[in-house]
């Protein structure tokens, strides 16, 4: 009845069956699985073979009683986009089976988060159950907790840090040009009276010498 | 021509090494014998390295399948554009590659400069010798791109099919010539460290390479970009890959020289901070070979697991300790007498444009390695994902976006509030009336809606600084509008080159807002079946099932889902997406099936079909994305691009000091032209 539907989240299925068939349309042979060469995007090479049998981990919970699922199809995209595949492709797992990296794992992880979203299970008790099984690589950002808040934080303390390193370097300077000015016994016209200028007096003549040149 | 190019590469490899040894001892020993010896080996090294990449371009354009590395990324059937491009398809011979580009910098180098920086000049070329003989004796010794196999095999594995792309043959050279070019800086610092020559003169020889390699980064990365979103699939252009970031890192360090070498050549300060950044730029490109290489960090474009990660870490290590050393021991030579009229300066400017530069290059490293360490210090692998990225890195680009615009409005050394109050308020007002008028449009993303502001105001300012200097041009010279507009930048293409760079940082910025509006919708269709979708404009799309084709194309077979697309009503034409099979020249297939994705290209948006998957012959599951101003990504990479081109483009002396404005003059005084650049 599902497959009637024209709109449907459950791409990963279609997917594995697409790999079938194009399996059988085109080649009539089985798809070789290769390893990866040299500037082989990584997540294509080593082939779901390697993916699906070591990093693809069975997610799976009983359903609670009278169970409705918990999220919407854009709720649950915006939960997967959360989630970092286990693949070596660098998405999140929505995009990564919307996509074609060949990849086994998302439309497996996205088929058990669609079970637990049917048997009742929040986003927050799918996360856990997620990182128990996966741990935190899971995440598709660290968490702002314990040692993963150093990730956030420490960008921020770095820009932080120069920005005051740069107002110190900036006051000396400033200073530097204080007891320049001071020592000297005045500044010309230029710097003085009622207009301030924002060039030098030496800024002026080299104007005035290109000036006279160009003429 | 193959066994030449074998041997080629053994000379190439003594070439090196001779160029090394009597450039470091002809410079240390005053002997221009030597000296002429070693620039003599540097022009052989790059002329035997010619002669091995010709012979490894022989050995793919004849199918020599006894070669290793052409059995592994070409096939019989391949066609010969990509039989050009599988040169640099694979880590061997991509390092031959990289040592071309490198030794012809390396070459360039010491030809132009025969006659200039003579007593730093030895080291210059001892430098560029040893960087050449690390990248030779890796591929001699590690990574031979001339390693014969037991066996021939009757055909090669074949091409990733995700690299036959126009894409990939544009993509690669254009980053490597970026890459490469931080090395000439780099040596250049190494020289003037050694030598104690660290005034303005060796930054007036490396400040045209320093742009060279900005110049290739910037096209390198952009049609990366455009690689990734018309051939991975994934409807978007950067995902914070890290072989992505390591392109990234010495942009940011070599954007942020070409600002800090202004103040230097100026005021003669930061000389410090100049010789830093050249010096960091060149190590980052070491550091991102080693992540790309190393197999340390997973990334869907690395290079595979190999022992050269450890050369590039050693090299790195080895380069660090050198310049460490040079720098600390050097540092009363680099002392300036730095003074600051006013803290609301441009210098001032310059620094927090700088800092920003740096901070993004810091937390897209710091994101990048993290997992490493959280390995290391808890035991636990991490993921450092996009939302990191663009947490992060966000409000920092934001932050510099704003720069972008502030510092081309202060004035040298002092800005009086006249000033500020003269040059702020009509970019001010720009930006207040793009964020008002989205406001009004119902726009409420919060991040959009500040990265549109500060486009508004920035680009207010370039309008603003073309509008003066345009019209100083026509009272001064009497003339047209158009003559004025072209003189003013040909007459001082450095600083209106820099607007137009700055022109294109801004509509990248918009694009980049853009994607916030992004939607999209799966669907599985038989064939005669509509999915409809509103995007953000407000537009009604029906897309229609045409079917499922099957056929053969070159070297592939491909399953085809077309589509007919209608816009309120209004026919828009057919919309393709492929599944392709790429099979070698006995039919056998090669890799797995790879997506060719169909893109409806507009300035507003693009719409992006993906074929997920074939149900059976008559349904097929796509993917549709509605991507807005994603055209406009392009568009700014051309811009910056062209807009380098003008910074590039040699000007004469004469000509450099008319062409500009003096914003800061008060009325009742002469008008006059500087030659300064922004």
């Amino acid at each position: 009845m599902e497959s009637r539907n024209p709109l449907t989240h459950r791409s990963g299925q279609s997917r594995r069956a697409f790999l079938l068939q194009v399996g059988a349309l085109t080649a009539g042979t089985a798809l070789v699985s290769r390893r990866a060469s040299a500037q082989q995007p990584a997540a294509v090479a080593p082939g779901g073979e390697e993916m699906t049998s070591d990093s693809y981990k069975p997610v799976s919970r009983p359903p609670k009683p009278g169970a409705k699922p918990t999220m919407d199809a854009k709720q649950l995209e915006a939960f997967e986009r959360e989630l970092a595949c286990p693949c070596p492709c660098t998405l999140d797992i929505y995009t990564c089976r919307t996509t074609d990296f060949s990849c086994g794992i998302s439309p497996a992880v996205h088929g058990d988060i669609q079970r637990l979203v049917d048997g009742g299970y929040s986003g927050a008790e799918i996360m856990e159950a997620l990182t128990g099984t996966y741990g935190d690589f899971i995440l598709n950002a660290p968490r702002k907790e314990g040692f993963s808040l150093v990730a956030w934080f420490a960008p921020f303390a770095a820009v932080a840090i120069g920005g005051v390193g740069i107002g110190v370097l900036l006051r000396s300077w400033r200073m530097n040009a204080k007891r320049t000015e001071s020592a000297r016994p005045s500044r010309t016209a230029a710097t003085t009276g009622e207009t301030t200028l924002d060039a030098t007096p030496e800024e002026l003549a080299k104007l005035q010498a290109a000036l006279r040149e160009e003429r | 021509m193959i066994l030449v190019g074998e041997l080629s590469l053994w000379i190439a490899l003594l070439m090196a090494a001779w160029t090394t040894t009597v450039s470091f001892a002809g410079g240390m020993q005053a002997r221009p014998d030597l000296i002429k010896s070693g620039e003599r080996a540097m022009y052989a090294t790059f002329g035997f390295v010619v002669l091995a990449s010709v012979g490894l371009w022989t050995a793919l354009f004849t199918h020599d399948f006894s070669l290793k590395f052409v059995a592994s990324f070409t096939s019989a059937n391949l066609p010969k554009v990509y039989l050009f491009t599988a040169f640099w398809a694979g880590q061997e011979g991509s390092l031959l590659f990289w040592t071309l580009i490198m030794t012809m910098y390396a070459a360039i180098a010491v030809f132009t400069n025969r006659d200039k920086n003579r007593a730093m000049m030895p080291f210059v070329t001892g430098t560029l010798g040893v960087v050449a003989l690390f990248f030779l004796m890796t591929m001699a010794f590690a990574e031979n791109p001339f390693e014969r196999l037991d066996w021939v095999p009757a055909d090669g594995r074949g091409m990733n099919p995700q690299l036959q792309n126009p894409g990939m043959a544009a993509h690669p050279p254009m980053l490597y010539l970026g890459y490469v070019g931080t090395a000439v800086p780099f040596a250049f610092a190494i020289g003037a460290l050694v030598t104690r020559q660290l005034d303005a003169q060796w930054l007036g020889a490396v400040r045209r390479w320093a742009l060279v390699s900005w110049f290739f980064l910037t096209i390198g990365i952009v049609l990366g970009m455009w690689w990734a979103y018309v051939e991975l699939g994934w409807a978007g252009y950067w995902a914070w890959d890290a072989v992505e970031n390591s392109s990234f890192l010495p942009w940011l360090t070599v954007t942020a020289f070409l600002h800090s070498i202004m103040i230097q050549e100026k005021r003669g300060m930061l000389r410090k901070w100049n010789v830093t950044l050249v010096v960091l730029s060149f190590l980052l490109t070491i550091l991102g070979t080693f992540i790309t290489r190393s197999g340390v960090i997973e990334s869907v474009h690395a290079f595979a697991r190999s022992p050269i990660g450890n050369w590039f870490l050693g090299f790195l290590i080895a380069a660090t300790a050198v310049t460490v050393y040079l720098v600390s021991t050097r540092l009363n030579d680099m002392q300036a007498k730095a003074e600051l009229e006013s803290m609301v300066s441009r210098e001032a400017a310059f620094l927090y444009n700088n800092l920003v530069l740096v901070g993004i290059c810091f937390a897209t490293l710091w994101g990048t390695l993290f997992p490493i360490l959280s390995e290391w210090v808890k035991g636990d692998k991490i993921t450092v994902g996009p939302p990191f990225f663009n947490a992060v890195n966000g409000p920092l680009g934001l932050l510099l976006l704003a720069l972008t615009g502030i510092g081309p409005l202060i004035a040298w050394r002092r800005a009086s509030v006249a000033n500020l109050q003269r040059q702020f308020t009509a970019p001010l007002i720009a930006g207040v009336v793009v964020f008002v008028a989205l406001l009004a449009l119902g726009m409420r993303d919060p991040y959009a809606l500040a990265s549109y502001l500060l486009a508004g105001f920035v680009f207010g300012t370039i309008i603003q600084e073309f509008v003066k200097g345009v019209g100083a041009r026509r009272r001064m010279y009497s003339e047209g509008l158009f003559v004025a507009f072209f003189r003013l930048i040909g007459r001082n293409r450095r600083r209106y080159g820099g607007y137009i760079v700055h022109f294109g940082v801004v509509v990248l910025f918009c694009a980049f807002a853009g994607l916030m509006f992004r939607k999209d919708i799966t669907a599985t269709l038989k064939t005669g079946e509509s999915v409809k979708m509103t995007d953000a404009y407000g537009h009604n799309w029906v897309f229609t099932s045409q079917g499922i084709s099957f056929f053969e194309q070159l070297n592939r077979r491909v399953t085809a889902v077309t589509f007919d697309v209608t816009r309120d009503g209004k026919r828009m034409g057919l919309l393709s997406s492929e599944k392709r099979q790429h099979v070698n020249s006995r039919g056998e297939p090669t890799f797995e099936p790879s997506t060719e994705v169909g893109i409806l290209e507009s300035p507003k948006q693009d719409v992006y079909l993906v074929f997920t998957g074939a149900v059976d012959r008559d349904t097929a599951a796509v993917h549709i994305n509605f991507n807005p101003l994603v055209w406009w990504v392009w568009f700014g990479g051309i811009v910056m691009a062209f807009g380098g081109l003008i910074v590039m483009w040699p000007q004469a002396q004469k000509a450099e000091r008319e062409g500009g404005y003096v914003a800061q003059i008060p009325m009742g005084r002469e008008l006059e032209p500087v030659g300064a650049g922004a």
